[in-house]
């Protein structure tokens, strides 16, 4: 009897321990990863972003226009930071096949040299990853729905194009990783594709974060 | 029967050993170092620079009232924070976004209860940074957050705690200029936070924190 109690206890003790140290007590779901080869070498992945269903908050300036519409939900503001040229955004991300696999955090705002933009786009059971190239024009997406008919205060509807990193130029960078992405090289483009806007300022449409990674030297 | 008896008893006595264990275990204490006290400071207040709150369906504590989080498992155990930071002046100086997420790096034996913690901290008319950090959250677990949220402990005041946990050398945060001036610039970086305020009747936590920046001394300076 004393035997068993010896084993009992020496069996729970061990347990526990082991199951603080080896139990994953985080387990993120993981939906497979959808990458394709790319013919020059390197990997290709696509993030997207449906508009409005995967905004979770905007926060700017009176510059950003339509990108920081009231329903977007971000909180204002304080006022020294209020009259600076900043745009924070946050998003669901989802891979090619529409499934949500992450959130991302985009920020613009502009320096002594001009305009940039980050973007942070944490997959949990993958890791995160740091995206960077120079900022479009202020106000750029208003300025282009405005070419194709779009007038403050009524709904537009049709199809927009706008590339905020595009691919002529090699100036999208994935700069950094952790996790799965540590170590990765490569660039991105970003495009964004408007369709509707409605009669409160709420965009419709996708944003289409395409990167090509290869592993660094 | 007597035998399963002594052998139960057996089991709850040494998982009870080792959850002491466990609680105790100086290794999961936060080990990151000191400040320098030329690091650049932003300070923040929360709640009042919040700017947006979201937490996964599934990290939130029992108990609290149902609300709009991230609902899809893939991200059901993440949080974003977004909020504003305070320069050397108390102004407004930084807007952060924090993206969360449990890691798979916890270890009640090793490291604590690591949270993968993404900022990326703007400063305007200056650039972007990016940080990574892990931050042990189990001291502040064990010592406030069991004991007074769920077991209604009385809450003995102000605490603090230095959370962050790597992943850089000696337990300090990893910083990557992203754009503007910081761009190409690597650094260090460490929070700490004073709980101020924790009222499990009323649902309510404040606290004040501080992130201290090193980012190439002529780069960006203490006070700048």
């Amino acid at each position: 009897m004393k035997s068993t109690f010896v084993v009992a206890v020496l069996l729970g003790f061990v347990g526990v321990l082991a199951a603080g140290h080896f139990v994953p007590w985080f387990p993120h779901v993981r939906l497979p990863s959808k990458t394709t080869v790319v013919a020059n070498g390197g990997r290709g992945e696509q993030f997207i972003i449906r508009l409005p269903a995967d905004r979770i908050a905007a926060t700017g300036t009176s510059s950003a226009g339509l990108r920081v519409p009231n329903a977007a939900g971000g909180a204002s503001l304080p006022p020294d930071l209020a009259a600076q040229p900043l745009l924070v955004e946050h998003f669901k991300v989802r891979d090619s096949s529409n499934n949500v696999i992450g959130i991302a955090a985009r920020h613009w705002s502009t320096d002594a040299s001009g305009t940039g933009t980050a973007w942070s786009l944490l997959i949990p059971s993958r890791g995160a990853m740091l995206l960077t190239a120079p900022g479009e024009a202020r106000g750029a997406l208003d300025s282009a729905l405005q070419k194709a008919g779009y007038s403050a205060g009524s709904a537009w509807n049709g199809e927009v194009k706008v590339a905020l990193a595009p691919d002529n130029d090699n100036a999208g960078v994935v700069a950094a990783g952790s996790d799965e992405f540590s170590g990765l090289e490569g660039r991105y483009t970003e495009v964004w594709t408007l369709t509707g806007v409605t009669d409160v300022g709420e965009l419709r449409g996708t944003i289409e974060l395409n990167t090509v990674t290869r592993r660094g030297t | 029967m007597k035998v399963v008896f002594v052998a139960l008893l057996g089991l709850i006595v040494g998982a009870a050993a080792a959850g002491t264990v466990i609680y105790f275990n100086p290794l999961t204490e936060s080990r990151a170092p000191e400040p320098d006290s030329s690091d650049r400071t932003l300070h923040y207040d929360l709640p009042g620079e919040v700017l947006g709150f979201t937490l996964g369906e599934h990290v939130l504590p029992p108990g609290t009232a149902r609300i709009e989080g991230f609902w899809e498992e893939t991200i059901d155990r993440t949080a974003l924070l977004s909020l504003v930071l305070d320069g050397a002046d108390d102004k407004p100086a930084a807007v952060a976004s924090r993206l969360l997420a449990g890691s798979a790096a916890t270890d009640f034996l090793l490291s604590g209860v690591l949270v993968s913690d993404y900022w990326l901290l703007t400063i305007p008319n200056e650039g972007t940074l990016f940080l990574r950090a892990d931050s042990n959250v189990w001291p502040f677990l064990k010592q406030t957050l069991l004991p007074v949220w769920f077991f209604g402990r009385p809450w003995a005041g102000p605490a603090d705690y230095r959370p962050t946990a790597g992943p850089g050398e000696e337990g300090v945060a990893v910083v990557m200029g992203a754009t503007g001036r910081f761009a190409g610039l690597e650094g260090t970086a460490i929070e700490n936070y004073r709980l101020t305020d924790l009222d499990p009747a009323s649902r309510s936590v404040a606290a004040v924190g501080e992130l201290h920046l090193r980012l190439g001394a002529s780069q960006i300076a203490a006070g700048e």
